[in-house]
């Protein structure tokens, strides 16, 4: 199972490696350990599912593993970069330039449209707006927006909204897509319309997504899950045939 | 980016239009205090711009605007006459008199005498008058002086020169060319109206002889405030003003050097500029309070949007860029605006009230630098939140 999916270059055998990862949140009596020693593998090619009951560290750890929060100990290598010897300026350019977001509640600008939410990675990494528009024409046209290129958040249904930002997420081409929980706000059909269009995106050589749910429904597309509770990882199992994997 | 970052602002009318409106409100009363300002301060020299051929005025050294004045001895106006780069000079007097009207009403008039020769000094005058007229004995010029309604005699000749009680209440009109006034007991016929500069502070004016001056006035040791003088051809005013200083012992200004003598006098004391600098700093208060409120209300509820902007990797600068363009924008707009309102406002307060409203060509200058101020400290408020967000709040249950 694990040698099948090694196409990326020997150092980057994983996309994610996280070893004894440590997180907490406030000082003396206030303080939360988030998350209790992570050690976590994903590899490029796969999806991932990050699943455990709310309070667990599910966003804690997502949020370490694309540097928005530094951990307090442990290792964390992402595309084959130390995230602890990233200074603020260069986590903020490597979020950008490698790594794409699918949110619950889709969060795209409300003000903009289609076409523009979906080029703002572009943008953000200093693409013209041409360059970045026919771009993002070419991703929405994938995920059959291709005729709702100039409508606003709110003309679109939620299947559909959630449809732009997975292109978003992907027009920069990020070698890591993390989606939390990107189908809790869609009915179930949507839910798994949208899951067909994420698990595509794995397919594609040496990109790796993690999908943090509470969706058992939506198990089924997943490589492999892993289970946390309580700031640990505690199992991972085959998404198939829900075996213990690791 | 910039351009997203602008059609986020537009895509929230009601705050744009409120921000919009901030600003707008902001320029408009800077512009307009500003104006107003401007206008009372040119009317405060409105005597030395009604006498544009004098280059140079020459006074008592102690005296630093029109408004207040003390008297020379009668010899300067020779001594002033001899100094080589003079080309001309001429005396003007000013005093106060208290004029009765037909009815018993009395009123305080400024009094300006022009020089009997050349009659320089008299403004142009209603109905083509000739300043000529000016010669006759114990005839005057009034003008109402920036004043409204001060210059009213009876209608009725039963009303005028009562013998006993004054008519008081009797019904009136303006004063007209054959009216008379008495004033220190002496009557003066008034041969014409003139259309000089409105004053500030309002004074109703009288202008005659100084012939007809010694006639009128209560008996002076001297009847010479200014001596006004004109530069020979390639003589700068300033230098001949430094020459008559040096060589006469008394205060001697360019026309421009003692315009601004005078806007300095009346900063440090009139009681109106304190008003206008209240003015002034309310219009900035409301302004920063509009403006400031709004652009954080704007970026205060979009902070989600800036969240997930940051989390997809902008750089503080891109976001601080994004806010001051949206603020750029809605200063551009707002100040436009509000230029454009107070000139229009202006105007009307010109002509339906004769408000003294100047806007100077530095005025919309002034308007535009305190909005900039006004929406930078505005944006950099706003800004503030945006940047010390913490970008894990796009994540769910956060
Ligand atoms: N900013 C924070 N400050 C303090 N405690 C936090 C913060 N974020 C999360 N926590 C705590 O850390 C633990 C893990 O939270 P989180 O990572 O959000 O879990 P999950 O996403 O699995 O629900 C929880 O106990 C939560 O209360
Ligand atoms: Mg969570």
């Amino acid at each position: 199972m694990e040698s099948t999916h090694n196409a990326a270059a020997p150092e980057e055998q994983f996309a994610v490696q996280c070893r004894g990862v440590t997180k907490s949140y406030g000082t003396g009596d206030a303080r939360v350990l988030a998350l209790r020693g992570i050690d976590l593998d994903v590899r490029p090619g796969e999806l991932l599912m990050l699943v455990g009951p709310s309070g667990c560290g599910k966003t804690t750890l997502i949020s370490v593993i694309t540097a928005i929060l530094s951990q307090d100990s442990g290792n964390c290598e992402v595309l084959g970069r130390d995230l602890q010897a990233m200074n603020k300026k260069e986590r903020t350019r490597f979020r950008g330039s490698s790594i794409g977001f699918v949110f619950q509640f889709f969060n795209l600008l409300p003000a903009l449209n289609a076409l523009e939410n979906v080029s703002v990675p572009l943008l953000i990494n200093g693409q013209s707006r041409g360059s970045a528009e026919t771009r993002a024409r070419e991703v929405l046209a994938e995920v059959d927006l291709g005729t709702r290129l100039r409508s606003l958040p709110a003309q679109l249904s939620g299947g559909q909204q959630q449809r732009v930002a997975i292109s978003r997420a992907l027009v920069h081409d990020p070698k890591l897509i993390v989606c939390d929980e990107p189908t809790s706000n869609l009915d179930h059909d949507t839910g798994r319309s949208v899951m067909t269009i994420l698990r595509g995106i794995a397919k594609s050589p040496g990109r790796a997504l993690i999908v943090v749910t509470h969706d058992p429904r939506i198990f089924e597309f997943a490589d492999r899950i892993a289970h946390m509770d309580d700031g640990k990882i505690i199992d991972v199992v085959d998404g198939k045939n829900r075996e213990r994997t690791q | 980016m910039l351009r997203l970052a602008l059609k986020m602002l537009m895509g929230d009318r009601a705050k744009y239009a409120g921000l919009i409106f901030g600003i707008t409100f902001t320029s408009f009363l800077v512009t307009f205090a500003f104006s107003y300002f401007c206008g009372f301060m040119t009317r405060g020299f409105a005597l030395i711009a009604e006498n544009p051929v004098a280059n140079v005025w020459v006074m008592d050294p102690a005296v630093e605007s029109p408004e207040q004045t003390i008297n020379l001895p009668d010899s300067a106006l020779n001594r002033v006459r001899s100094i080589e780069g003079v080309n001309a000079a001429w005396p003007l007097a000013l005093s106060t008199a208290v004029a009765r009207f037909p009815n018993g009403r009395f009123q305080p008039f400024q009094v300006i005498c022009a020089d009997d020769a050349t009659l320089a000094g008299v403004p142009a005058l209603k109905d083509g008058a000739s300043p000529a007229m000016l010669r006759a004995p114990d005839a005057v010029i009034v003008d109402p002086g920036g004043t409204d309604g001060k210059l009213e005699t009876p209608i009725l000749k039963s009303d005028q020169w009562p013998s006993g009680e004054p008519h008081l209440n009797a019904p009136t009109r303006e004063l007209a060319v054959g009216d008379e006034l008495l004033i220190n007991d002496r009557r003066v016929l008034i041969r014409a109206r003139s259309d000089a500069l409105p004053r500030y502070p309002p004074l109703p004016l009288l202008y005659t002889t100084f012939p007809n001056c010694a006639r009128i006035l209560l008996p002076e040791p001297h009847l010479l405030t200014f001596v006004l003088a004109t530069a020979a051809p390639g003589v700068f005013p300033s230098d001949l003003a430094a020459r008559i200083h040096d060589r006469t012992g008394l205060k001697a200004r360019s026309s421009e050097d003692f315009k601004a003598d005078t806007v300095r006098w009346f900063l440090i004391n009139s009681e109106d500029v304190g008003d206008i600098a209240a003015m002034l700093s309310l219009a900035m208060s409301v302004g920063f309070g509009v403006t400031g409120v709004m652009l954080y209300m704007f970026t205060n509820e979009s902070l989600k949007q800036y969240a997930v902007l940051k989390a997809m990797g902008a750089s503080s600068r891109l976001l601080l860029t994004m806010i001051l363009a949206q603020a750029g924008l809605c200063a551009l707009l707002g100040t436009g605006l509000g230029l454009g309102l107070c000139g229009i406002v202006g105007q009307l307060a010109i002509d339906q009230a004769n408000y003294p409203f100047r806007m100077m060509w530095f005025t919309p200058v002034v308007g535009a630098v305190m909005v900039l101020l006004v929406s930078l400290v505005a944006a950099a408020i706003s800004a503030r939140p945006v940047l010390k967000l913490e970008p894990g709040v796009v994540f769910a249950g956060r």
